[in-house]
């Protein structure tokens, strides 16, 4: 049952001014049952709306996604309350000013006791070694400070899978290993999307989306050659007297 | 995004008399301010009560820069309506508007200042709990008056972004190329915001 399952899955979306339908992913299956699962592919490839099936947060236009064998339409709430799901930008993650709030208000569901909130917020904090900064307000800590503090709000109420949404593209080298180094450490399954490739080798299985569709599933050295190979095609009908000099 | 200009000063930790006060007390004295705006008639008054709770945001111990930035960031609003209500209606009539908005943002300045957010909502939920027989989500009350303390410094950096933009431009004088982009950050915004408390399974109605 540890398994997150797509079963002939697809999603599309109305757009304005178009007649038809587009199609962000065509139909696929798939059953995720390892540890650790990368998502790579280009900008507008599909790679979030993979992402976003699995916490509800987008419903499968035909087809069934299962969480641990929860739907995650009919079952969305429970559904949820597994999935953790992280951001690229921890900014339009993160509600609250300071860490400690915002960790505080993520525990507010499962524990309404305030002493007992406060002291489990402490105990996430100080776990992602975030303790010292707690009281300070979330605009003055760094890009590597903010990501790490969005991960442990979710990481909070013990999810048993994370989702990252390309977790790394606002971070630099040396957050980047700090994530990369939390994100090995975790016992949550996790599902992440990145144009990081030294992160999607860290992976135990990498998906490659191409236009909607998976054009690539199994092991990360494959994964990311195949994904360079598609970055070194030429984009349809453009030259490289197209681009401006 | 910078994300400054909060309108309401944040929580200062303290154990100043006013830190103790019970919440209900504090709720209770920023409901009276409010309802006060509406019946004061003199400006004299309102004046006094304005100094009562300047006097009060200065017991909390979080100093006089927070109580004059809280002042500070409604000042250019102020200034406006006030100098409309002089030419519409008099001078004391303004001073006493002027006045009473003044005493309304010191008041819940000095909640805020002496309140934790948390404690905030959990008084919010409190008050709210009588309406859950009619269906309504207490903790979504409170998560409500959350993303509201949330949003205001956003849009105010939001609004300063793009001001900056502007400016770079060359187009600081053009009102479309300052609201257009802050209505569409605002919204994006709240999108996201949204999308972020859906995830984190806050404010979700039961589906399951």
């Amino acid at each position: 049952m540890n398994s997150i399952s797509f079963s002939k899955v697809s999603v599309r979306v109305v757009v304005d001014g178009s007649d038809s339908p587009k199609t962000l992913l065509h139909d696929f299956s798939l059953d995720l049952t390892e540890r650790r699962i990368g998502v790579i592919g280009a900008n507008g490839s599909g790679k979030s709306t993979l992402l976003r099936l699995i916490n509800g947060l987008m419903e499968p236009s035909e087809g069934a996604v299962m969480v641990h064998g929860e739907n995650t339409v009919a079952q969305v709430r429970r559904v949820r309350s597994n999935v953790g799901f992280v951001f690229t930008d921890p900014l339009s993650q993160l509600v609250m000013p300071t860490g400690r709030e915002d960790v505080e208000l993520s525990l507010r569901r499962s524990i309404k006791n305030s002493m007992q909130r406060a002291a489990r917020a402490e105990k996430v904090l100080d776990r992602f070694g975030l303790l010292p900064l707690a009281d300070q307000s979330i605009y003055e800590l760094s890009g590597g400070e903010r990501q790490l503090l969005a991960l442990a709000a979710v990481l909070a109420v013990d999810p048993t899978v994370l989702v990252l949404d390309e977790p790394s593209t606002l971070l630099d080298l040396r957050n980047r290993e700090l994530l990369r180094r939390t994100v090995a450490g975790l016992d949550q399954q996790v599902v992440m999307s990145t144009h990081d490739l030294d992160l999607a080798l860290d992976m135990d299985r990498v998906l490659v989306v191409e236009s909607g569709r998976i054009v690539f599933d199994g092991a990360p050295h494959e994964g990311v050659a195949r994904y360079r190979e598609l970055c070194a095609a030429p984009l349809p009908g453009a030259t490289l007297g197209d681009v401006p000099r | 995004m910078r994300g400054h200009g909060f309108l309401i000063a944040n929580y200062v930790r303290g154990n100043s008399i006013i830190h103790r006060t019970p919440l209900w007390l504090k709720f209770l004295v920023v409901a009276a301010c409010g309802t006060a705006s509406f019946l004061i008639v003199d400006w004299a008054v309102s004046l006094v009560i304005f100094t009562v709770m300047c006097a009060l945001f200065m017991l909390t111990g979080a100093g006089y820069r927070r109580l004059l930035r809280a002042i500070w960031l409604v000042a250019p609003i102020l200034l406006v309506i006030g100098l409309f209500q002089w030419w519409q209606l008099g001078g004391p009539t303004a001073a006493r508007i002027v006045l009473n908005v003044l005493v309304c943002v010191v008041a819940a300045s000095v909640l805020t200042a002496t309140t934790p957010v948390q404690e905030l909502l959990d008084g919010v939920v409190a008050l709210a709990r009588p309406f859950r027989r009619f269906g309504a989500d207490p903790e979504r009350f409170a998560l409500t008056i959350a993303v509201m303390l949330r949003s205001i410094p956003f849009i105010a950096g939001a609004f300063s972004d793009v001001r900056d933009s502007a400016r770079a431009r060359g187009l600081e004088r053009n009102p479309r190329a300052l609201v257009l982009p802050v209505f569409i950050t605002t919204v994006a915004y709240a999108r996201q915001t949204g999308d972020a408390l859906a995830a984190r399974g806050l404010g979700e109605p039961e589906r399951d």
